[in-house]
């Protein structure tokens, strides 16, 4: 695991006489974090707090290794954030909101407006860019808040809720291109009650539950996706099956007829099963890691089925 | 890490702001007609000028009469008319938009913003005040050289600036603070409206005629008639007082709004 670029002690946020935030702690070092967490957690509080605009009644925030909110404005300067409640900046253009968003963030003009069509030009915004942006579709907004957030070249992207209120392909396509961000280097918080959207782009997830962290770690960690964990389906696994598969190196394994649980050996490898089955006249539908998906994972968390990290 | 970018300087950001309300502002009919309006005075009294000029040398006699404060005295209205409409949908329409969150999450903060936005007022309004008035000022140096010393021409034009800076702040401030106020441009202009004419209206009706001017629009007669009518000193001091804190008063009202608002 990489360096953290987002480390939270004991950070405590009051906001009108409720302590909304009771004592995070976390170490996010993930190319892409999901911040997850039922409505009213504290995610948008996290959020205002990592970017200085809120203050924390007590604990410590580094963001990219700048003491927040001590050097909270050259962090804002070094971050894209799409926020959600927040539209397009009103009375102009789709290209004029991107092109001052890049001056705000310290860009001259000339080099903003450079900059802006060449995002909205990754961003499929054509000839749309110079009409109002007060009659955009909620897709096209999405598009130019995402490209407002991108048109300073930030090294870290905050995406509060990106996805909401868009149909399925548009959600899709905003995914791709949040991915292709990713790959490209880029830093990602996302923000999202929308679990699939965190799966499809996160390799680590912070959990909120209540204003305190429920989970913290690598997605996979949630999941139990690492532990090796691994689900057959079929016909014929029986006590001898099984029994041979634990001669073999296999552990913790259970079920039996139509399906079987086991554990993987160390080395991961899986011939050895596949070797046994065709041995024994097993008919083997499917194989797979036997794990929740994030969705079932994190309701288990947030009901208390599995403890914080 | 890519790069150690830091934040843009405070006047990096307060310009970008102001730049785009301008260009916006100059977007609309209304701002339009408002800012070639407030363009006829100084082309009115500049012909009045050249053809006063004129006559001056045909008949060999000086006609004694000074342009300037005229001039300014006509000149605050259009001005007045065109800050109103420059600012009252300034703060009131981010307002209503919900934007305000998309400055906090950049690197501005509210005196940049409230600062921005004063500006985006005051630099016109000062630049219409100002820029007729110095071509006058030059003009009358350059055309009555004999009958205008030098250094009255730079005494004629520290006062026409000091006059502009003070009425463009208190209309920027009497604009702005009212669009801070509330959620929809018309009743921030309504509310500006009232700033204009109310206190002074009310004022009068206590104390008569005798009384400080302590509207905007009094303020700014008393002010020009002491910097160039050498009227009571006092009350010029008081008017120039009154001017400034409208500004410091639009400006603090923004701020306060934009702090509580410029959050999640």
């Amino acid at each position: 695991m990489s360096q953290a670029w987002i480390d939270i002690r004991d950070l405590r946020l009051e906001r009108g006489g409720r302590l909304v935030l009771q004592g995070v702690n976390a170490s996010l070092a993930g190319r892409a974090v999901g911040l997850v967490g039922a409505n009213g957690a504290g995610k948008s509080t996290l959020i205002g707090a990592l970017l200085g605009v809120l203050k924390p009644s007590s604990g410590s925030i580094r963001v990219l290794d700048l003491e927040i909110p001590l050097r909270a404005m050259d962090l804002r300067a070094r971050a894209g954030v799409m926020a959600e409640q927040a539209g397009v900046f009103p009375g102009g253009s789709g290209v004029d909101a991107v092109v001052f968003a890049g001056m705000l963030s310290g860009l001259s003009r000339r080099e903003s407006l450079r900059r802006s069509h060449r995002a909205l030009d990754a961003l499929d915004m054509g000839e749309e860019r110079y009409r109002p942006a007060h009659g955009y579709s909620t897709g096209m907004k999405q598009r130019t808040k995402l490209a407002m957030s991108l048109v300073h070249d930030p090294e870290i992207l905050i995406l509060d809720e990106p996805t909401v209120g868009l149909d399925p392909i548009g959600r899709t396509q905003l995914l791709r291109l949040i991915r292709d961000l990713r790959d490209q280097g880029r830093r990602i918080l996302l923000s999202t009650h929308v679990l699939q959207d965190a799966e499809t782009v996160c390799d680590e997830m912070l959990l909120l539950q209540g204003g305190v962290v429920a989970f913290s770690g690598a997605v996979g960690g949630l999941t139990g996706a690492e532990d090796g964990r691994m689900l057959a389906t079929g016909s014929g696994f029986d006590a001898a099956f099984a029994s041979k598969l634990g001669e073999l190196g296999f552990g913790e394994i259970s079920g039996s007829g139509e399906r079987i649980v086991f554990r993987s050996r160390a080395d991961g490898d899986l011939m050895p099963f596949w070797r046994l089955a065709a041995e024994s006249g097993v008919e083997v539908r499917f194989l797979g890691r036997d794990h929740p998906t994030l969705e079932e994972a994190v309701i288990a968390v947030m009901e208390g089925g599995q403890g914080g990290k | 890490m890519v790069s150690e970018r830091r934040a843009p300087s405070a006047w990096h950001v307060i310009r970008a702001i102001a730049r785009r309300e301008i260009g916006i502002a100059l977007r609309r009919r209304l701002v339009r007609l408002l800012f070639l309006g407030s363009l006829v005075p100084p082309l009115v009294f500049g012909i009045i000028l050249v053809v006063r000029l004129m006559a001056e040398k045909a008949v060999g006699v000086n006609l004694g009469w000074d342009p300037v404060l005229r001039f300014l005295q006509v000149q605050v209205a259009p001005v007045l008319l065109l800050s109103l409409g420059l600012g009252t949908p300034l703060v009131a329409r981010d307002r209503a938009e919900d934007v305000l969150y998309l400055y906090a999450v950049r690197p501005v903060a509210p005196w940049h913003y409230a600062i921005g936005k004063m500006l985006a007022v005051a630099a016109p309004a000062f630049g219409l005040l100002m820029v007729p008035g110095f071509l006058i000022a030059v003009m009358r140096q350059g055309v009555l050289p004999d009958q205008v010393h030098f250094l009255d021409s730079i005494l004629l034009v520290a006062k026409i600036g000091l006059a502009a800076l003070f009425l463009a702040v208190a209309y920027a401030g009497a604009s702005v603070g009212p669009s801070a106020a509330v959620k929809r441009a018309r009743w921030a202009l309504l509310l500006a409206l009232a700033l204009f004419t109310i206190p002074d209206a009310i004022n009068e009706l206590i104390f008569g005629n005798h009384a400080f001017a302590i509207g905007p629009a009094k303020a700014s007669e008393a002010m020009l008639s002491m910097l160039f009518q050498g009227a009571a000193t006092g009350r010029g001091v008081a008017a120039l007082a009154v001017l400034l804190a409208y500004g410091v008063l639009g400006c603090l009202v923004t701020l306060v709004r934009v702090r509580e608002e410029m959050r999640p």
